[in-house]
């Protein structure tokens, strides 16, 4: 499961394909594009598809090597959509908001273009290319001289920002794609929040997501600008065998589509080819919403453990939910409709009734936890980096959010910042980049 | 400001203590891997520089550089036919194994050694066939075809220390006087003036934190604050002209000071070259934000003179980098598009927006444009680094 890192061979068997030749497109300039090689992908649906996925858990064994040594199988980056939507939490991520600078649409294409170059080195791995005595290095060394995959993920998504005038692409906006509005219990922080475009990168360590990063600004700079960032991080199921639990104490993200059901992901999360008013290059993508909710720790710490429950609708502990004995369990408000098992109120009733009618507003939920140092008050300034993926914003994440307004929980979190975005189609091959449809 | 030390050239036995640390441990990997074949291995030494090799063909390419001389040295691959560097290995340790990696083109090698104390070697010509690209070669620049440059830059800053003396006394003269009104326009000219000359900031040595020191270490009430930016702080904060007197004073001393010393520098011969991006680095880091704006709020004027630096060394050396550098355009585009950027900013009465007043997305494309000019920037250094070269070229 977790490759070795390797030696540079001292006689390479076959040449390295070259990557794209430096000075083919403006943010290349001067920079050596990286050579992909070196470092063989992972097999087709390997682990890192499932890494604490429900659907396709990794042997506990291989899990535990794989979080002690850092290092995830590669995770194939061309496909119909980005590799980086259907996979449960990787073990560390950054979601970061970038502001587009670029001068016109050409230069905006030389964006997309360059976006897409990293990423397929990024996420295939490979020795970048020495620069002899013609400027510095083309690789910042942070994950030695050979780049691992790691299972690096980069998903793109663009912000309704983008569709204004300055690109010429008003008319091509996506049908359900807006700036995210306040919602009542919001405390919203307009620095961080929105942006032209979002990259969420996630691997299997923070040196890996840091390497991309920096990889990705700089040979980007000039044509983006970072508006927002936030690391997270997504804890091992404590015990062993359950579901990552959240920085409040709670197992969290339990009851999601399954992502291995095409008829699920077709129907809520894949914007599908012809839907009623979506521009057809659209399809493929996904909505893609990100929401960064503090959770005030130290007041939910001095609640006492029943109270949290019931908030919540799920026992702390085991994850089970309040009227039964399993965490997978579904709860069943038919027989409590006054609430006396899981109440009315209760988190997992109002954010997912269970109900014919609100089938269609369920959202593929991700979570990652964050930290992120103190506050004025020295509090500690943690919470949730929460995001998910759906086919209409209106219908799924904002019916979802509408329903939970004023629910007993809203006075432990503070949701300040975060977007709305589409996720792009996927990159289908070796000549597609991402948005060419948009940008065609 | 940032003091910057850049790597000498093979002088001190010290300079091979991490060298030394770096190369065991490459070596050890190397041995524990197995992955040095002995047809990679390249002795070099201060009689031999590679003896006879030879490769299976064009293509990626891992040499391990064995230095087996009791001193350390540098070595290149070269192209015999003109001096161009291929690759380069830096401060090899005695007795260590480096790599050197590259993709060997079609072309004629040869490794070219520089050991301490040691006339310059070159070893073996080698020709690889076929007709691949590979690793371009980019002509080395030598020492002494550097000294002009260094030479034209000192005689340069000394010119613009002239005029910025006279500036500083005129400055000095108002504060006395107690005008200052025309002492905020004076104090502006005159700080424009020496971070046009910011290309010498490393080599001012002392006098640049006296001269233009900020207030980050001593805090604003410190007595030991002096310089341009203590003098901002009182204009701009209602001091009086009998408190700013005396600084005004210091100041204009200082300046004197630096204008009697600097002639008789030596410039180190790779500073001209490194300045082309670390005076736009401090710009990124100081000025744009915000951190060295003690009130007159001009921090994007300063940004400009640092760009009119930039673009004096650029000028210097310019016959060095455009037959090595194909990047110099988009350095020059980049510069442009920076400087547009920020004059649209200069205010109808001559002052400036400063960068925290600044919509969100203009200081974004400003800090954008900085950002990607830098990037171009950054070649230069090492392209325009002073190497040995061997006398045959």
């Amino acid at each position: 499961m977790t490759s070795e890192p390797r030696e540079p061979s001292s006689t390479e068997p076959a040449p390295e394909p070259a990557g794209p030749p430096p000075g083919r497109r403006s943010f290349l300039r001067g920079l050596a594009g990286g050579v992909a090689g070196g470092v063989v992908a992972g097999g087709a649906g390997g682990a890192a598809a499932g890494y604490f996925s429900r659907s396709a858990p990794p042997a506990p064994a291989a899990a535990d090597e794989a979080a002690l040594t850092g290092r995830l199988p590669a995770v194939p980056f061309h496909g119909k959509h980005q590799a980086g939507i259907l996979p449960g939490p990787t073990p560390v991520t950054a979601v970061v908001s970038f502001d587009v600078t670029a001068g016109d649409q050409a230069s905006l294409t030389d964006l997309f273009q360059t976006l897409t170059d990293r990423a397929r080195f990024l996420t295939a791995g490979g020795t970048p290319p020495p620069v002899g005595i013609s400027g510095p290095p083309s690789d910042s060394g942070v994950l030695g001289p050979t780049v691992e995959p790691d299972g690096l993920t980069v998903t793109l998504g663009v912000g309704a920002t983008l569709f204004d005038d300055r690109y010429g692409l008003a008319s091509a906006r996506p049908a359900r794609l807006t700036t995210m509005t306040s919602f009542p219990n919001d405390n919203l922080d307009q620095a961080q929040c929105g942006g032209d475009l979002i990259v969420q990168l996630r691997a299997g360590s923070m040196d890996t997501v840091l390497h991309a990063l920096r990889d990705i600004a700089k040979n980007t700079r000039g044509g983006m600008q970072i508006n927002w960032r936030i690391d997270g991080f997504a804890s091992p199921a404590r015990p062993t065998g359950t579901v990552p639990r959240n920085l409040l104490g709670f197992m969290d993200g339990i009851a999601n589509p399954s992502v291995a059901s095409a008829r699920d992901m077709n129907s809520l999360v894949w914007v599908q080819p012809g839907a009623a008013g979506e521009p057809s290059w659209t399809a493929g993508g996904s909505y893609f919403v990100v929401r960064l909710i503090r959770m005030l720790v130290e007041f939910w710490d001095r609640v006492d453990v029943f109270e949290q429950e019931t908030m919540i609708g799920r026992r702390r502990d085991s994850g089970f939910p309040l009227d039964a004995a399993s965490i997978h369990a579904t709860p069943n408000f038919a027989t409590d409709p006054t609430g006396d098992v899981i109440p009315l109120t209760a988190h997992i009733r109002l954010a997912n009734p269970r109900t014919a009618a609100t089938e269609p507003s369920r959202i593929l939920r991700r979570g990652w936890n964050y930290d992120r140092g103190i506050d004025e008050v020295g509090d500690l300034d943690m919470g949730l980096i929460f995001t998910c993926f759906q086919q209409d914003i209106e219908r799924q994440f904002k019916a979802v959010q509408t329903r939970l307004i004023d629910e007993p929980l809203v006075d432990y979190v503070s949701p300040f910042g975060g977007g709305y975005f589409l996720a792009l189609p996927g990159v289908t091959g070796p000549s597609d980049y991402y948005g060419r449809a948009l940008l065609a | 400001m940032v003091m910057r030390h850049k790597r000498l050239l093979s002088t001190a036995c010290t300079v091979f203590t991490a060298g030394l640390t770096v190369g065991l441990a490459a070596s050890l990997s190397a041995c524990s891997s197995g992955a040095a074949q002995p047809s990679n291995l390249v002795t070099v030494s201060s009689n031999q520089c590679g003896g006879a090799w030879s490769v299976q063909g064009p293509g990626w390419h891992t040499f391990q550089i064995d230095n087996q001389s009791t001193g350390g040295g540098e070595i290149d691959l070269i192209d015999p036919a003109n001096g161009a560097i291929y690759a380069e290995v830096e401060n090899t340790g005695p007795g260590t194994i480096t790599p050197m990696r590259l993709n060997l083109g079609s072309g004629t090698y040869a490794f070219m050694c520089n050991f301490n104390d040691f006339d310059t070697q070159v070893g073996a010509k080698v020709t690889v066939g076929g007709h691949a690209k590979g690793t371009p070669a980019i002509l080395p620049v030598s020492y002494n075809q550097t000294i002009p440059y260094a030479k034209k830059y000192q005689a340069h800053a000394e010119a613009g220390l002239k005029v910025l003396a006279r500036k500083t006394a005129t400055l000095a003269a108002d504060v006395r006087a107690g005008d200052l009104t025309a002492a905020k326009k004076d104090w502006l000219t005159a700080h424009l003036r020496y971070q046009t000359l910011g290309a010498a900031y490393g080599t001012f040595g002392d006098y640049d934190g006296e001269i233009d020191g900020d207030a980050n270490a001593t805090g604003v009430n410190s007595p030991d604050w002096t310089g341009f930016y203590r003098l901002e702080y009182g204009l701009w904060h209602g001091q009086s002209a009998k408190e700013l007197t005396p600084v005004a004073a210091t100041l204009d001393k200082n300046v004197k000071a630096l204008l009697a010393w600097w002639p008789a520098q030596q410039i180190p011969l790779s500073d001209v070259g490194l300045r082309t991006h670390e005076v736009l680095e401090n710009a990124l880091q100081f000025q744009l934000t915000g951190n060295d704006d003690y009130g007159s709020g001009t921090t994007l004027a300063t940004t400009l003179a640092n760009i009119q630096g930039t673009r004096y060394l650029l000028s210097l050396l310019r016959p060095l980098l455009v037959p090595r550098y194909a990047g110099l355009p988009a350095v020059y585009s980049g510069l442009g598009r920076l400087q547009s950027l920020i004059e649209k900013e200069h205010r109808p009465n001559g002052m400036w927006v400063p960068v925290s007043a600044l919509p969100a997305s203009a200081r974004q494309a400003i800090d954008a444009a900085c950002g990607a000019v830098l990037q171009s920037l950054a070649p230069i250094a090492s392209i325009t680094e002073p190497r040995n070269i061997a006398n045959d070229f």
